[in-house]
């Protein structure tokens, strides 16, 4: 690797700093600084932290960093001059058989001293004999930073003559600094972050490329897209791991606006025939298609759209069909969309693939279709059932009718009487109309208005069925109770002037626009399609639903009717055929549906603020002793195979229904369930519920959700461990899936910390290696697991060996 | 009372300007005593574990860890206990300290508010360390974070200079009640050593209207304080707390004699208000004036003790003279109490 200082001096991203700004930046360091550290600092600096100079904006940003504090002075100044140079730490390493930290030292005194040259061998250098400085360096390797510190305040105090090694305090510090950045940069305090960074340049270097990342994202989120640009554009121009550039644009492409990611992307290179970043390309291409779902009135770049058709047919990809599918349908391009659709189903059958077929499918018209295939799936959720009742509306509403098998109109009347759906109901009574069947269509008329009573569609229903059945009480009944409301309400019955006979009611629904029929008519003859005898429509009553929630007779009795009434004029096209209903809420399906539909509302800014009101007072409550020991949860509840809704039940309800709904494999509402549960007043019953919510968005694939949920109560060791390890199994197992090799392995090692490396991991980690060409890294981890007869580890060996062969290695 | 608040303000005046030789002398707690303490209540990394809160860490017990450290002389405990800090918890984008950290929680930080109790104490044991052992950086730091402090945790209400108990969450307009203030928030002594740090913000009219306000909170037939209370139209005991003389400000008379107050009035009421049976401190229902709990944790004891010595020349009971750690706050307590009687009336001792 170049030194540092070289990359920056020859300057590839290297700008002329303001005047005044150098002197600001001098106050950043201590004067006793070494003067090649101080240039390599002082070049970075200028690089990523003030940006941009030509716009001036630099002077600020640095005269921001400068009032923020005075940065930590080393208690004694650092080794001066190259020949000096300290090789405690190197030693050290190399005793200890790093490797990865001797050579991130080696890299780090030749950027510091150029004209040093590293020992040949750094395992012939004669041991150290300061135990106790060993002991530090120790303490140092393993992040202790709190540890050094005492250690040297331990030897200081014993042995007043003892001087720390420069180099040593400048580590700690640097990596104190570090750790509070980091900490900084999770907790989202990005002023922080830009702060330790101005304040410790010489952190910002290829080698530790996340803290760059750190701080560019800082950047980027504190709307300063253009510097967040200039540090991306930093690591891209100086930093040449491939990985590291590809993973530098991915992170930038979740943090910059377009325009300013195409600057970054002007700098790939084309390595065999390969464009570096085609995968970020394609990632764009995606999002920019995502973004036409979540807004129907966004379209997406037809070159977008042909790229993720492209990625589509090649990479076969069900996520891939589902975004062009719901981008179709969207976009009223039904037939593109069914074609999508039907790919995903056929890979890989799923609720929202069949959701989405089934919208296309009404949307062709073909709503029989529609209800037969999504019918499987219509206790999903409510927005599947939704769906299901407006492919079973339109199918009733087609006209003329067709012809629907018994059991299938058997099983849309109960679907549509569990579910209360007014517009079904009143289509099962023009339908059952249309077939003559008055009584019956009466019924379901009174059904709807049972559902609604103020739906007055179904009130004119009823009117006209009683008209028609000769109840001429009936009629005056409806007539009285919607007088003044429905003009064609009160003209049942009448004659309308120049019509030959009555209308038939089917014909008026099916043609919305125009006017309301002003009095029924009874058709020359029956529609050969619908003889009575073979179609019968099953009234309400006999629906085989249980919950089928109200007989006909409670709902038809005048009481049911309103006796208040709404003021505004029914428009024109209430009953329309609900076709209407089947489009999809552009909102809920950008992503696939059931993945939003549990997603927690982002935070608003107040939400804070009740927290934070909280927590001290709850603080000094507790001082008085230990907490009362909760009793122990009581037993799951038998059942969870309702569908209620979790909130109207207490915190301890909804905990067990929280584990029962796990039982069943439910993660999504089970997720809800906990959420109730954390308004526990017990902390037992609150961990429980943050634990169990943890798990269920874990099931759900949705790790950031379950690291959130995870934090919402404390937990006890095992448990966080737990937790911790199966939030980074996903991180690892999303990061691999993604393409994002490095991340994926960066988050296997941090598991690895944690708990042991479990087969099916290490041979994740194997194809990792692989997809980065570490082929003996690859190697070695495959044969590791193959050890324990891991098929799949066996398998991976072979990779290794075929990819080798490939590349000729 | 108009006679006690200028007797309030006339011995604090005093302790401001000596603030040096008050009751912040090092080596005033015993070498024993901080290792018992440390071995109870200080992990390796360098935090302040609140054992009786689920083991919890917050910048308050940080802020005591750092002072205690200081007190007993200790430059690499304090030094332990900074790194944690500063690493773990001074990270908020306003310069003040996260006030939660939960070791198993992820992250560790569950609330990024800041308490200001957390925030004066650890600015104070660093001006204190700083000055004391010429080190610049803590120095630094100290005043980075007393300018936070006076930036986003001061306000002027009524006229009045007042601590927040936290940046947000307390105002008017985040609560019906609000704002609200916590008086044991208000730690005296810190005042004149910031002052001298940094002279051109109002410390000492922060602690004189803190003064002030403690005197018109005396509420109620036992003329104890409560732990919260509200500034919206009088001031009363803060709607949504309980109305009591509690855990909080139980601390009061404690950092009143620290800070050099010596009002025999005040401290009188204060003693007769919380000494309980026994010598207990009493935790008082501030409406009823009745009693809801006697504390006899040596720690809580010995502050009406120091009370008696303070006000009446009483020796300390012989089992209050030396300390055995039971939980981290009234063991803090404990500690604080003794150093002061040790620097100030080593005759009750």
């Amino acid at each position: 690797m170049k030194p540092l200082a070289f990359i920056l001096t020859a300057g590839v991203g290297a700008t002329a700093i303001a005047l005044g700004a150098s002197d600001a930046l001098s106050r950043l360091w201590p004067s006793d600084m070494p003067e090649q550290n101080f240039r390599v600092s002082e070049n970075i600096s200028r690089n990523l932290l003030t940006g941009a100079t030509k716009s001036g904006q630099g002077r600020e940003m640095l005269a921001q960093a400068t009032v923020a504090s005075p940065p930590a002075a080393p208690a004694t100044p650092p080794a001066a001059a190259a020949g000096q140079v300290d090789e405690t730490a190197l030693r050290y390493f190399a005793r200890q058989g790093d490797q990865r930290r001797l050579e991130a030292e080696i890299a780090r005194l030749r950027a510091l001293y150029p004209q040093w040259t590293p020992p040949a061998n750094p395992l012939d250098i004669p041991p150290n004999q300061d135990t106790r400085l060993d002991e530090m360096w120790r303490l140092y390797s393993e992040g202790d930073y709190a540890g050094v510190r005492k250690a040297i305040a331990d030897r200081q105090a014993a042995e007043p003559q003892w001087q720390v090694p420069a180099d040593l305090l400048e580590r700690l510090a640097l990596g104190e600094a570090r750790q509070q950045l980091v900490n900084a940069s999770d907790l989202k305090q990005y002023d922080t972050v830009i702060r330790l960074g101005a304040q410790n340049p010489s952190m910002l270097t290829c080698g530790d490329v996340d803290v760059l990342w750190r701080v560019a994202e800082a950047f980027g989120r504190t709307d300063r897209a253009q510097r967040a640009r200039d540090a991306y554009l930093y690591v891209l121009n100086n930093c040449p791991g491939p990985d590291e550039r590809l993973a530098t644009v991915q992170k930038a492409s979740e943090v910059l606006p377009r325009a300013e990611l195409d600057a970054l992307l002007a700098l790939e290179k084309t390595v065999d025939g390969k464009r570096e970043f085609q995968q970020v390309r394609d990632d764009l291409a995606r999002r920019s298609v995502a973004a036409g779902n979540a807004d129907a009135k966004v379209t997406a770049p037809a070159q977008d759209l042909a790229t993720v058709e492209r990625l589509a047919g090649e990479q076969k990809l069900t996520s891939d069909y589902l975004l062009l599918g719901w981008y179709y349908v969207q976009r009223k391009e039904p037939a593109r969309a069914e074609r999508w659709f039907r790919l995903a189903n056929e890979q890989e059958p799923s609720v929202t693939a069949a959701q989405g077929l089934a919208l296309a499918l009404v949307e062709l018209d073909r709503p029989a279709e529609a209800e037969a295939f999504l019918y499987d799936y219509r206790g999903e959720n409510e927005e599947v059932r939704a769906v299901y009742l407006a492919a079973a509306t339109n199918l009733l509403a087609i006209v003329p009718p067709v012809a629907i098998p018994p059991e299938v109109l058997q099983r849309m009347s109960a679907e549509i009487a569990a579910a209360r759906n007014v517009n079904g109901a009143q289509q099962l009574g023009w339908y059952a109309d249309a077939l003559y069947q008055y009584e019956t269509a009466a019924l379901w008329f009174g059904t709807a208005l049972g559902f609604d009573p103020n739906d007055e569609p179904s009130a004119y229903g009823l009117a006209l069925m009683r008209w028609k059945l000769g109840d001429v009480a009936g009629v005056a009944e409806m007539q009285r109770i919607w007088a003044g409301r429905s003009a064609r309400i009160a003209r049942v019955g009448q004659p309308e002037p120049g019509s030959r006979q009555t209308q038939q009611p089917a014909v008026a629904y099916a043609t919305p626009t125009s006017a309301y029929p002003v009095a029924p008519t009874v058709p020359a003859e029956p529609t050969p399609l619908a003889p009575r005898t073979v179609y019968p429509v099953t009234p309400p009553s006999s629906a085989p639903v249980a919950a089928a929630p109200a007989p006909a007779q409670t709902i038809y009795p005048p009481v049911a009717m309103p006796q208040t009434f709404p003021q505004t004029p029914y428009p024109q096209g209430v009953h329309q055929p609900s076709a209407v209903l089947a489009q999809p809420n552009p909102e809920r399906f950008a992503q696939p549906p059931q993945v939003m539909a549990v997603r927690p509302a982002p935070q608003a800014g107040g939400q804070e603020t009740v927290v934070v009101q909280q927590a001290p007072v709850a603080r000094p409550v507790q001082r008085t002793a230990q907490r009362a020991r909760p009793a122990a949860r009581e037993p799951r509840r038998a059942g969870c195979s309702t569908t209620i809704d979790a909130s109207t039940l207490s915190p301890r309800a909804a905990l067990d229904r929280g584990w029962c709904l796990m039982d069943v494999n439910r993660p999504v509402e089970a997720a809800a369930a906990f959420e109730v549960g954390l308004r526990s007043d017990t902390e037992e019953a609150r961990r429980d519920a943050a634990y169990g919510q943890s798990l269920a968005y874990l099931r759900l694939g949705l790790s950031d959700e379950a690291a959130l949920s995870a934090a919402k109560a404390p937990q006890s060791r095992g448990r966080t461990l737990e937790l911790q390890a199966a939030l980074l199994s996903e991180k690892a197992t999303g990061h691999f899936e993604a393409e994002r090799y490095t991340e994926a392995l960066m988050a296997l090692d941090e598991r690895a910390r944690i708990v042991p490396e479990s087969i099916d991991l290490m041979v994740l980690r194997g194809y990792a290696y692989l997809n980065l060409k570490r082929f003996r890294d690859a190697d070695q981890v495959f044969r590791a697991a193959a050890g324990t007869g891991d098929r799949e580890a066996i398998r991976g060996i072979a990779s290794v060996k075929a990819a080798r062969g490939e590349t000729g290695n | 009372m108009k006679r006690l608040s200028r007797q309030i303000l006339l011995a604090t005046a005093l302790a401001f300007s000596a603030w040096t030789d008050g009751a912040a002398a090092q080596g005033t707690v015993g070498a024993a005593d901080w290792a018992a303490y440390k071995d109870r209540f200080l992990a390796a990394e360098g935090r302040i574990v609140d054992d009786a809160n689920g083991d919890i860490s917050h910048s308050e017990g940080q802020g005591y860890g750092m002072l205690l450290a200081y007190l007993a002389d200790s430059r690499a405990d304090f030094d332990r206990i900074w790194a944690f800090t500063r690493a773990e918890l001074l990270l908020r984008d306003d310069g003040l300290v996260m006030w939660k950290w939960d070791p198993a929680a992820t992250p560790h930080v569950t609330d990024t508010n800041n308490a200001s109790d957390g925030d004066l104490l650890i600015a104070y044991a660093l001006t204190l360390a700083g000055e004391a052992w010429s080190r610049r950086d803590l120095t630094a730091a100290a005043v980075s974070l007393g300018r936070a402090i006076m930036r986003s945790n001061v306000r002027t209400v009524g006229g009045r200079l007042v601590l927040m108990p936290a940046a947000t969450g307390f105002d008017a307009k985040d609560r019906p009640d609000g704002p609200v203030i916590n008086l044991s928030y208000w730690v005296f002594e810190a005042f004149p050593a910031l002052a001298q740090l940094l002279p051109e913000h109002q410390w000492a009219k922060l602690s004189n209207d803190g003064l002030d306000l403690l005197e018109q909170t005396l509420f109620g037939k036992s003329g104890l304080p409560p732990d919260w209370t509200s500034l919206k139209e009088d001031l009363l005991p803060a709607r949504g707390f309980a109305p009591e003389f509690g855990y909080n400000a139980l601390r009061i008379p404690l950092y009143l004699v620290r800070a050099g107050n010596r009002d025999a009035e005040l401290l009188g009421a204060f003693s007769s208000g919380i000494t309980g049976p026994d010598g207990a401190l009493k935790l008082v229902d501030i409406p009823s004036g009745a009693q809801k709990a006697a504390l006899s944790d040596p720690g809580y004891r010995a502050i009406p003790a120091a009370l008696a010595c303070v006000v009446g020349k009483t020796p300390l009971p012989d089992d209050l003279k030396t300390f055995q750690p039971t939980q981290y706050y009234p063991s803090t307590l404990h500690l604080l109490t003794l150093s002061f009687l040790r620097s100030r009336y080593p005759d009750c001792l």
